[in-house]
């Protein structure tokens, strides 16, 4: 499904917290690349800089040193809000613990994305029901996050993250506060969604579930990539 | 910012109030109360002053007064004022004014065969001053008096007693005329009043000011004093330059009622000041609750702002949020507060506050006045407007902290908390 189309370009990625003595080296020189249509997952050990890579290529974070090119843009050359807006317009994010607004219902959690992006109404309201159709969450609309199962209220985030058709979906984590059979579920959705919309997505987990869907696993240890490998399943 | 991220914007805000219920009664519950105090002690205290700037007006010579210009300085009996038949008649078609009442004052000394006091005379017209004044309503023995009593007066309870006198009993007046020359006036007692001012009950006087005005040697177009009742009494000294310019003869000065009572004046500002410092000190505690909720409100979402900001809302965007979260909080918190502040001195209303600190009403008293221990709120929109109006801005000052904290919001570790 991938092209040769270069999303994510990493070079040389480092990222320290703190500084002097006691400074903690989460990421020693990252180098990667992710290309339209992928469907990758990082695994490794607690520690190993899963999330504050996956943050840095979201443009949650910036670098110590080193470069994160997205969609030919330089994460380095660009402010705060310009950031946001890479956000807003071409990246989804999918969290751990759901993180919807608690104060919006469903349909209004996967629309608001929508509404930022400044999509006519009508064109918000086909494309989120569509969605929720597909995902299955038909009737559950008008339902505030706290009304949802665990399994519910991770699918509204996917469909969030996915709903304005962004050129990558970043998941974090996405299986561990669900079942096994919650998240195999959610991860077919989504790659059913990778299959039919050529959706790129990057997961980082511990489940090996994840890893049964990924065509593409980077092993990182230490913060480094120890291992990029293509999975059999999909090659 | 377009129009219709705007509106995204103010819905959301509304949102975020209204499906949470607890946080926003908790964030509500402190502006209600932080504005509604405020308004319940200055209805309490504004009702106060104005009913005893009001009585105090209404008894003596009014909310403005034209006498004489020599007249503050000493007040003596040839000092008085002439014309006041056209000048009386010019204040009645006047639409600020309520009412006008003449006044001849006559200082004295009253004997009886248990010796001499010395009092003031005060002449009056009964048929208005029973219309304008509380002294009529105040007689404790006998009755007030009409306009047919010649040599007949009202007397103060404690006068009485001094000069040991009772209800159809007599007693000589002692005064000088406006020449100067010494003069003498039977009068014979038909009512006594009792005001609870230990001054007024021990040495006012008062007669018809037909047989005052014969004592003292004065036409019908010349008295000592004409009190003016206004309508609204926070606006007289506009009313006063005007009558000054239009109406005052050569030797004649209209003053305000600050001028002609100035210990009631300097009271009322010493109270006033008083209670404005206390004022000062509770909303500085009650702006220090309200900025503790509002804070506490915001730090407790930085969690839900962090994931609004990593799926791309901007900061300026949570940031308008939270200032209409602030807006809404204000605009229904406040005029909850001023109704709860205007009902809850409403419910007050008519209750003696010597119930609730004790003592005799006699003992009670402002510049020498007798004090009326009853609440009577005053509700001044305009007043609790400004109050209002001071709380709103207050909330949207106290959100600007809340509002900053948000750029200081660590997408990344908020999520990781999580």
């Amino acid at each position: 499904m991938n092209s040769n189309q270069e999303i994510v370009s990493l070079k040389n990625v480092v990222k320290n917290y703190g500084s002097g003595q006691v400074a903690i080296k989460a990421l020693q020189g990252i180098d990667l690349k992710i290309y339209k249509g992928d469907f990758s997952v990082m695994m490794g050990p607690s520690g190993c800089g899963k999330s504050t890579l996956l943050n840095i290529i979201g443009g949650l974070d910036r670098v110590t040193s080193g470069s994160v090119i997205f969609n030919g843009k330089d994460f380095n050359l660009l402010t705060n809000k310009e950031l946001s807006l890479i956000r807003r317009n071409e990246i989804g994010f999918v969290f751990q613990n759901y993180n919807l607004l608690s104060v919006l219902t469903a349909y209004e959690n996967a629309e608001y994305v929508l509404m930022l992006q400044n999509i006519p109404i009508s064109q918000r309201k086909e494309k989120v029901m569509n969605l929720f159709k597909e995902m299955g969450l038909e009737g559950l609309e008008n339902r505030l996050p706290r009304e949802l199962s665990g399994g519910q209220q991770q699918r509204v985030a996917i469909a969030r993250a996915v709903v304005s058709n962004p050129l990558l979906v970043l998941a974090d984590e996405i299986t561990a506060n669900v079942d096994s059979k919650t998240a195999q579920s959610l991860l077919t959705l989504m790659e059913k969604l990778n299959k039919t919309n050529n959706t790129t997505f990057l997961f980082s987990t511990h489940d090996p579930i994840v890893k049964n869907f990924a065509r593409k696993v980077i092993l990182l240890k230490d913060g480094l990539i120890d291992k990029e490998e293509q999975a059999s399943k999909n090659i | 910012m377009s129009a219709k991220l705007l509106l995204l914007i103010i819905k959301i805000s509304w949102l975020s109030l209204w499906r949470n219920k607890r946080r926003t009664f908790i964030s509500l519950f402190s502006i209600i109360i932080g504005t509604g105090i405020p308004i319940f002690f200055v209805c309490i205290a504004w009702g106060f002053y104005a009913g005893l700037i009001d009585d105090v007006a209404r008894l003596m010579s009014g909310h403005i007064t034209y006498e004489h210009k020599d007249y503050r300085n000493s007040p003596s009996n040839d000092l008085w004022v002439g014309d006041t038949i056209k000048i009386n008649n010019t204040l009645t078609n006047n639409d600020n004014i309520l009412f006008t009442k003449q006044i001849v004052n006559l200082q004295g000394v009253a004997h009886t065969a248990k010796g001499s006091v010395g009092i003031s005379l005060m002449g009056i017209e009964p048929k208005k001053e029973i219309a304008i004044s509380f002294l009529p309503e105040n007689i404790i023995e006998g009755k007030y008096l009409s306009k047919v009593d010649e040599r007949l007066v009202v007397v103060g309870e404690k006068l009485a007693k001094n000069l040991n006198i009772a209800i159809g009993k007599k007693f000589v007046f002692t005064t000088n005329d406006i020449n100067g020359e010494l003069t003498e006036e039977l009068f014979r007692v038909k009512g006594i009043f009792k005001t609870g001012s230990k001054e007024i009950d021990g040495h006012l006087i008062q007669s018809n000011i037909a047989i005052a005005r014969k004592v003292a040697g004065l036409s019908n177009d010349e008295i000592s004093q004409l009190g003016i009742i206004v309508k609204n009494p926070d606006e007289h000294e506009v009313l006063i330059d005007e009558l000054q310019k239009s109406l005052a003869k050569n030797n004649g000065i209209f003053l305000s009622w600050q001028k002609i009572m100035p210990d009631v004046a300097t009271t009322i500002r010493m109270d006033r000041t008083a209670i404005t410092f206390f004022m000062i000190m509770l909303v500085v505690i009650v702006l220090f609750t309200m900025f503790s909720t509002i804070l506490m409100s915001t730090l407790e979402r930085k969690r839900e702002f962090a994931s609004l900001l990593a799926i791309g809302t901007q900061q300026i965007e949570l940031k308008v949020q939270i200032f209409f979260e602030t807006i809404f909080f204000g605009l229904i918190g406040c005029p909850l507060g001023a109704l709860v502040g205007v009902g809850v001195a409403k419910w007050t209303e008519g209750y003696d506050m010597l119930n609730v600190v004790g003592g005799k009403s006699e003992d009670m008293s402002v510049g020498g006045f007798g004090m009326d221990t009853v609440i009577t709120p005053l509700f001044s929109a305009p007043l609790i407007m400004q109050i209002c109006f001071f709380f709103f801005l207050a909330v949207q000052l106290l959100s600007f902290f809340p509002i900053h904290l948000i750029s200081k919001i660590s997408i990344t570790d908020e999520l990781r908390s999580a």
